[in-house]
């Protein structure tokens, strides 16, 4: 799943939506995040999904730390995410073929 | 009130970063309008491309406040009758006189002063109006009426179409209602004169102050409310048709049906003699529907007139349904800022206000009504909302490519009167809109000086440096203050931006305002010390240091000395130099920096620096070291491509000059310049400062892949005495290929020009370059190829390896080794150059330097241990990527000290062993030799600093 950061990417996407968590002042949402523009992507162990879009914005062009900011956002109660994943790709294009 | 930004660059001033030889100022000019609260606001963003064209876009956001000008209906007082009780000398009167006054010259004056409308009228005989002879006829003409090609363009707020018409419904609930309920709207038949137009007030049907209710002698008019509170009218979806439609006549309205008017023949009342021949240009006809709708009609002059005819007399309710009202037309609008009630005055100004909102054909006609100079008296005007209302619409006026408007409130002694109320105001309101209106003025060429000379010092006393955080004087109880981002503060900014690029005069007048520097500075290391660099502000602030330390070394007060490096050498003699150079502290004054510098401070109190007997202020602070890393900081901090463009200009403008022999390197086609042996001014460097410490290039992945700019490198390193020659290197892109170039995929080119300038074995001696300037390039190089084996591949194909091996394997220093197995061991990681290079006869033990076992630090200064070790480019990242890892753990107070630097604290605290940070921070070379360099790959992966730290993971965080 390769794609140029700035380009139109056609992916199969799955959304989800995460009511986060209080803990003292920050909202959290209990998993941790990889990658990033400014990341190294073979450095990356967590590659199965990805996140497309957060609440509307794009993070296919963000770093790492752009990421996580808007992630916890403490304005924002719930996050909608788009995420996709090789598999879920993978799994649609066979269903599709068969 | 969202601020309308423009900007503008003159072609003139663009200038390539990479004009090393003779930097050329950079400044940019920006225009910023605030438009009026009661017009949709509107974002309209005026770049000047490179070719000097200039595209606009405009968003409309949202429409926002309604103006509610039916206040003043009820202040009126009303008599029995209705009518607006009237003291004996009838301020309506009055007003009528002084209109008469004012427009009328030849016309005779038959109304009498009880005269109760607001509203001047001429339906008749212009004589010679101030403008000229115009040809005079009789509005009551009932036949008379505007021809549909023959109409003028009117002046009327607004253009209605007829769709527009339900809008209206709502509105005169609260306005007046004459009793005879004959308020229908006088249609415009009349042509009006312009300036010209002679007030003809009669004492009947005096509505509320707002209302129009003139009429022409021989008519009889009726008062009729019309609503200046009907704002619902400036709705965006207005204003397409407002541009579409040359009519500006306030109201299009519809007239009842039946209604004589509308039988009346639109025959053109000929216009001999425009006055304008603006004016007449877009005429067109007008006929809206069925309706005759006279109001609409454009009116050349605009002098409309006011239907005075009782015939259409429909019941109050229909008014309701139907109202007959009309908006003032603009000399009407006009002529009511010189009424003797106050709220006329400021509902007037704020109308106009709200007219002038994206139309530049008002803004000129309220110019050629002579409205600008009655605003600009205004603004004397001792009632707030008098003078609010009237610099509202003054900087809306002002605001727009049609400099004429600017010339013309200049004209009018306009500047010091906003400069006068900005001293005398403490309202916020009115301080943003005068600022909001030097900006905009600021933004013409020639009233640049004006600016400065009338307000220069009042802004920066009332504004920037109140704004700023800074203070002269500081209690030292008291804690340094931040900058406040206010937008008087952006405006002011702004307005000193454009002034500061009027040359040598301009640039000397700024320097030497009291206090000025020194405010800006400290805003500017308060941004960096919230890490709020992105915001205009910032961006002013950095635009004006640019502006004011280009030529500096010229024009600054025994610029003379910096003349020729053997000058500097002897400038210990010089008064300016001296100081400097007894200055022992950095950025100067502690009253500057206040606590942010500490941590500066610190990294240098281990030498034995003689105390700063006097702190550099003013100007000096221009060309201290301390502002070189404050630009560095900005550069690594900020997002703001502007402000990323004027630090880095900021930077050239101090490394360039004759005090530095530069060189260049021939541009190539993306102009990287390159400044070597460059040698500052005795004492702008203090010894042991390490402005361009060492590893401190600039990396500015922060700001997207889009945006990286390469800076290198340091100028000292030791203690220095004499002119600190070696190796300021800098490389600076055109910014402008910044954009176009987004990954850099050109910059192969300059890989000879760098090589060629490394030493070999035998030239060692002859070319003597300084080390730094060996470790520059040698860095230089290895940014370049990070990320690019094409890169890389026109390394070895320029013969760089030979050379490289060689300073690697037996380069007298150190640092200079380091950085050479640093570029070796990136090539070497291309896979895809090892048979290449194999061929060529080097193997893996070439490119596997025993460096980075190398004890660090053996070269550093004590003040600089913390920089040692990071000759590398990719520093910054690393940091960044700390940052991602551990940011939030960090208190802020841990990063308060050090407000110059982000490399410093980070620096700090990495050293001081935080283990998040070492997580991410030191990636060991070949963790992943078979890695691809991708677009952007994992820089801190590649970070080469010693390889000291094991492993470190990619960085995720806890989310």
């Amino acid at each position: 799943m390769s794609y140029v950061p700035g380009q139109p990417v056609t992916a199969v996407v799955q959304r989800v939506e995460i009511h986060k968590l209080r803990q003292g002042e920050n909202l959290i949402l209990g998993f941790s995040i990889g990658g990033g523009i400014d990341q190294d992507p073979a450095q990356n162990p967590f590659s199965e999904d990805k996140t497309d879009k957060v609440n509307g914005w794009d993070m296919t062009m963000v770093t790492h730390d752009q990421a996580r900011k808007r992630l916890t956002k403490r304005s924002e109660e719930v996050v909608r995410l788009l995420v996709t994943r090789q598999g879920l790709q993978k799994a649609v294009q066979q269903s599709m073929l068969a | 009130m969202p601020a309308e930004l423009t900007q503008e660059q003159s072609p003139g001033n663009q200038t390539s970063l990479a004009m090393m030889q003779e930097p050329q100022e950079m400044v940019e000019e920006t225009v910023t309008v605030e438009e009026d609260p009661g017009t949709p606001t509107s974002h309209v963003s005026i770049v000047t491309s490179e070719d000097g064209t200039t595209r606009r876009t405009e968003t409309k956001v949202t429409k926002m406040v309604k103006t509610v000008t039916t206040r003043t209906v009820r202040q009126v007082p009303l008599g029995p009758d209705g009518l607006p009780v009237l003291d004996g000398s009838s301020p309506l009167g009055s007003y009528t006189d002084s209109i008469d006054r004012r427009y009328l010259k030849n016309g005779e004056r038959y109304l009498p002063p009880q005269a109760s409308s607001t509203l001047t009228r001429s339906y008749n005989s212009y004589g010679e109006g101030p403008d000229g002879p115009y040809r005079s006829f009789h509005t009551h003409d009932a036949s008379g009426g505007y021809g549909g090609a023959e109409l003028p363009d009117g002046y009327g707020s607004l253009s209605r179409g007829i769709g527009y018409r339900p809008r209206y419904a709502y509105v005169p609930g609260n306005t007046y209602r004459p009793e005879d309920g004959s308020y229908t709207l006088p249609s415009r038949r009349e042509a009006y004169g312009p300036p010209g137009a002679q007030p003809q007030v009669p004492p009947v049907g005096s509505g509320p102050d707002l209302t129009v209710s003139s009429r022409s002698q021989p008519e009889r008019f009726q008062p009729e409310p019309y609503g200046l509170e009907d704002d619902n009218r400036s709705l965006g979806v207005d204003d397409e048709g407002y541009e579409l439609d040359p009519d500006y006549s306030t109201v299009n309205r519809r007239l009842p049906v039946g209604v004589p008017e509308r039988s009346r023949p639109h025959k053109g009342r000929a216009y001999d003699e425009p006055s304008e021949s603006e004016m007449i240009d877009e005429r067109i006809p007008y006929i809206h529907g069925g309706y005759a709708a006279p109001l609409a009609q454009p009116e050349r002059g605009s002098m409309a007139s006011i239907d005075r005819l009782g015939k259409r007399s429909p019941s109050i309710d229909s008014i309701r349904k139907d109202p007959r009202w009309r908006d003032p037309d603009l000399p009407e609008v006009i002529a009511m800022l010189s009424h003797p009630i106050d709220p006329v005055k400021s509902n007037a100004a704020a109308y106009l206000q709200h007219l002038c909102y994206e139309n530049d054909k008002i803004k000129k006609d309220v110019r050629h009504l002579k409205g600008i100079a009655i605003l600009v008296g205004l603004l004397d005007h001792p009632k707030a909302e008098v003078h609010r209302r009237a610099c509202g619409a003054l900087r809306n006026i002002s605001y727009g490519r049609d400099h004429e408007n600017k010339v013309a409130i200049k004209g009018c002694d306009g500047i010091p009167a906003l400069i006068r109320l900005l001293r005398k105001t403490s309202d916020m309101e009115v301080r943003e809109l005068i600022t909001g209106t030097l900006w905009n003025l600021s933004s013409y060429e020639p009233l640049k000086m004006v600016i400065i000379n009338h307000g220069l010092q009042t802004l920066t006393n009332e504004v920037i440096v109140p704004h700023s955080g800074w203070e002269s004087e500081p209690n030292e109880d008291s804690k340094p203050r931040d900058a406040e981002w206010t937008t008087v503060f952006k405006n002011t900014s702004g307005c000193l931006r454009n002034v500061s690029s009027d040359g040598a005069e301009a640039r000397r007048r700024l320097r030497e305002c009291d206090g000025l520097v020194d405010a800006l500075l400290h805003a500017l290391q308060s941004a960096i010390g919230k890490k709020d660099t992105d915001n205009k502000s910032v961006e002013n602030c950095v635009c004006i240091m640019r502006n004011l330390s280009y030529h500096v070394h010229k024009e600054v007060p025994g610029a003379d000395k910096y003349q020729e490096p053997e000058a500097s050498q002897a400038a210990s003699t010089g008064a300016l130099p001296r100081r400097k150079k007894d200055d022992a502290s950095c950025f100067g004054s502690k009253k500057a920096k206040g606590k942010k510098n500490g941590g500066m401070d610190r990294n240098f109190d281990t030498l034995d620096l003689p105390k700063r007997s006097e702190s550099a202020k003013g100007f000096e602070l221009l060309y201290q070291p301390e502002v070189v890393r404050l630009y560095l900081s900005i550069l690594t901090e900020s997002q703001n491509f502007n402000t990323l463009e004027a630090a880095a200009g900021a930077l050239q403008n101090l490394s360039a000059g004759t005090w530095m022999q530069t060189t260049r390197e021939k541009e190539p086609p993306h102009s990287w310049g390159i400044l070597s042996k460059a040698t500052l001014p005795q004492g702008a460097l203090q010894p042991g400062s390490g402005v361009f410490s060492p590893g401190t290039p600039g990396d500015l992945t922060r700001a997207g892949p889009c945006m990286r700019c390469t800076f290198m490198d340091r100028v000292c390193v030791g203690p220095l005495t004499g002119p600190l020659r070696p190796g300021l290197v800098v490389w600076v892109p055109t910014w402008a290929s910044v954009c176009v170039d987004p990954y850099y995929r050109g910059r192969s080119y300059a890989m000879a020009e760098l090589v060629r300038n490394l030493p070999s074995r035998q030239q060692r001696t002859a070319k003597n370059l300084e080390e730094d300037t060996v470790v520059a390039v040698l860095n230089t190089i290895h940014e370049i190829i990070t990320d690019s084996a094409e890169n890389a591949r026109s390394l070895v194909q320029t013969q760089g390896i030979q050379k490289l091996v060689g300073i690697s394997k037996s380069s007298q220093s150190m640092r200079e080794m380091k950085a050479a197995s640093h570029v070796l061991q990136m090539v070497w990681s291309y896979k895809e150059l090892r048979g290449a290079l194999q061929k060529d006869g080097w193997n893996k033990s070439h490119f596997q330097s025993a460096v980075s076992s190398t004890p660090k630090g053996s070269k550093g200064t004590p003040g600089k241990a913390g920089y040692d070790d990071s000759t590398l480019p990719l520093v910054e990242k690393t940091h960044d990527n700390e940052r991602c890892g551990s940011r939030d753990m960090i208190p802020m107070d841990e990063l308060g000290p050090d407000g110059y630097s982000t490399i410093d604290h980070r620096e700090r605290k990495y050293r001081a062993g935080d283990p998040s940070g070492d997580a991410s921070e030191k990636e060991p070379l070949k963790t992943d030799p078979a890695r691809k360099p991708p677009h952007r790959s994992n820089r801190a992966s590649v970070n080469l600093v010693d390889g000291r730290d094991p492993k470190p993971p990619p960085v995720d965080s806890w989310v």
